[in-house]
């Protein structure tokens, strides 16, 4: 994506946000915090809420429906948010705020504060795929070799065989990860088929490579390891079965 | 009917009885949806449809203002039709173990009576008792008024038969007219619930702030008459600020005195006027209550003043009069998971 115009900086008002429909669909919330401008997403990722309508302090940006919170400077969730926020790359130039899309590794939940030097690695070994709707990933009993990171589109899951299938969740937000049994021992094959329900494309990375830079960044790692147990025990929670 | 939900995290499925919104089908069979209001006017139980064929019950309902597409609806004013499978864009679980599931109750108006010139308390008189939290609301359907209304109730007991509720007479309103309109001690009514998150339990442990205005000091003292029931204000803080525009429209004020005296000085009662000062009459009248000049938010902001400290806030009342509390406590740093309140617009 082109670096996008978005407003003048003095639009912003200090430690004070805005939210703004560009040309081509993007939907965005600019904020300032001190010398620094920061661009997200301008809807809640919970309900689609316009974030515009939240409140802001300068440091802690809160969606007024439900009280969902973000880390100005990261996007990080805080309290009671169960997702980040999407970020976009800001570019000041003579006043002016342009805004450039971030690659789904970059703003995705599972490599949040992993080092850029790393994050590097893995957007080495990553490999961008586009898939037309319909497509099948993969299916049940197919090997567990690699990991995918959603970049836009939507993918579907399936559990079950035949005509006894059952749904089993759905990922839709960028940077959200699928087919993370790549990432763990033991799980050879893959118990769930993913099939995309739009247009979608992703970024693909092998397991064992992924494991591989991972553990020559252990700090990093950790955080990773961290995120994969609560993304895990998320899909645990609650009685499973109909 | 059998309803699929597909959600983010996995599928749910249960049956849903012909006439019965989705929302409160799915509710009733501990399948946690996402709600707020329950009766159409938040938008927060919007769905998407898949597949199947839906009846929208009340489609002028102001919360679909918050739809987006064609083919979402809200499960709350939607009825199946045929088998359906419908789309939650969230991660929806099943309900704890423990938690009070809702069920669809028959109940009797027993008794109606005037607190000021437009609020009324009504009592409601169950066939068999309703197990809620103190905190917690029920849905009501009456006789010639399409749709349900939410009310928050007023009493406390472990397993109780009779409801207790305060309603505002509002022009327009359907159901308030229709209780204002004529005598309906007697008449039939359709209970669902108990619904609601701005619980509040014993087993909390911490300070409890409570912030209404008008009507929406009813969830209050349900949860003021749980916390009386268990002692907990020996131990704990209790501050109360209920917001009314002048003394003609306060209510409950020998009730906040009786609990005063049952509960001792660690439970503070403030009736903020926004616009009078109180007259000398209230406050020889009730002197174990505080009477203070402002909106209920600016008052409980500026008593609280450097005791936000280990505190559990309850917030009621008029949509701007609880986005006004948010914000007064987030500037005080507060943490959100110490906020609690659920939305009618």
């Amino acid at each position: 994506m082109n670096k996008v115009h978005v407003c003048k900086s003095s639009d912003i008002p200090s430690n004070g946000m805005k939210t703004y429909d560009v040309a081509g669909g993007l939907k965005v919330l600019i904020a300032n915090a001190g010398e620094n401008y920061y661009a997200y997403q301008s809807t809640c990722p919970h309900q689609d809420v316009c974030l515009g309508e939240g409140f802001y302090d300068g440091s802690l940006l809160t969606c007024h429906q439900h009280l969902w919170q973000w880390d100005i400077t990261t996007g990080e969730a805080r309290g009671l948010a169960e997702a980040p926020l999407e970020s976009y790359e800001v570019k000041l130039i003579d006043g002016e705020i342009f805004v450039l899309r971030a690659s789904a590794l970059k703003v995705s939940d599972l490599f949040a504060g992993v080092s850029d030097e790393t994050l590097e690695e893995l957007n080495k070994i990553a490999r961008r795929e586009e898939h037309k709707s319909g497509s099948i990933m993969y299916s049940i009993g197919d090997s567990t070799d690699d990991l995918y990171v959603l970049e836009t589109g939507r993918v579907e899951f399936q559990i079950g065989r035949d005509d006894r299938t059952s749904a089993a969740g759905f990922v839709l937000v960028k940077g959200e990860a699928f087919g993370w049994a790549a990432l763990l021992d033991h799980q050879p094959q893959r118990i769930a088929k993913a099939v995309c329900l739009e247009d979608s494309a992703m970024l693909r990375l092998n397991g064992k490579q992924t494991l591989q830079v991972l553990a020559s960044d252990p700090a990093s790692g950790y955080l990773v390891m961290r995120k994969l147990s609560n993304l895990i025990t998320r899909h645990m929670t609650g009685p499973v079965g109909k | 009917m059998k309803i699929q939900v597909n959600a983010r995290n996995r599928a749910h499925y249960f049956d849903s009885e012909a006439g019965q919104s989705i929302l409160y089908g799915g509710l009733k069979q501990a399948v946690e949806l996402p709600y707020e209001c329950g009766s159409g006017t938040c938008g927060t139980c919007k769905a998407k449809l898949i597949s199947g064929d839906i009846e929208d019950d009340w489609p002028e309902a102001p919360g679909k203002k918050y739809l987006k597409t064609p083919d979402e609806f809200l499960m709350c004013q939607c009825t199946a039709k045929s088998d359906v499978v419908i789309e939650i864009p969230a991660f929806v679980q099943t309900m704890e173990a423990g938690a009070c599931t809702p069920a669809f109750l028959a109940g009797q108006i027993k008794s109606v009576k005037t607190l000021t010139h437009d609020i009324a308390f009504l009592e409601v008189e169950l066939r068999e008792p309703l197990e809620f939290d103190a905190g917690q609301f029920v849905l009501i359907k009456v006789p010639g008024v399409p749709g349900f209304r939410g009310w928050s109730m007023v009493n406390y007991q472990r397993h109780s038969n009779t409801l207790e509720f305060v309603v505002k007479k509002k022009p327009g309103g359907g159901i308030s007219e229709w209780l204002f309109g004529a005598d309906r001690v007697g008449t039939e009514v359709e209970v669902f619930g108990p619904l609601g998150r701005a619980t509040f339990y014993p087993s909390l442990a911490r300070n409890i702030l409570c912030i209404a205005g008008g009507s929406g000091i009813a969830g209050m003292m349900s949860i003021l008459a749980r916390a009386a029931q268990d002692g907990y204000f020996t131990q704990y803080n209790g501050d109360v600020f209920f917001g009314v525009r002048s003394m003609k429209d306060a209510f409950f004020l020998k009730e906040f005195t009786s609990l005063r005296e049952q509960c001792g000085k660690k439970l503070n009662v403030t009736i903020a006027l926004s616009e009078e000062e109180a007259p000398a009459s209230a406050v020889t009248d009730y002197p174990q209550l505080a009477f203070a000049k402002g909106f209920v938010h600016e008052v409980a902001g500026h008593h609280m003043q450097n005791r936000f400290q280990n505190v559990r806030a309850y917030l009621a009342g008029p949509p701007p009069a609880v986005d006004a509390s948010i914000r007064m406590l987030l500037q005080a740093k507060m943490t959100t998971d110490n906020i609690r309140y659920d939305k009618f617009n």
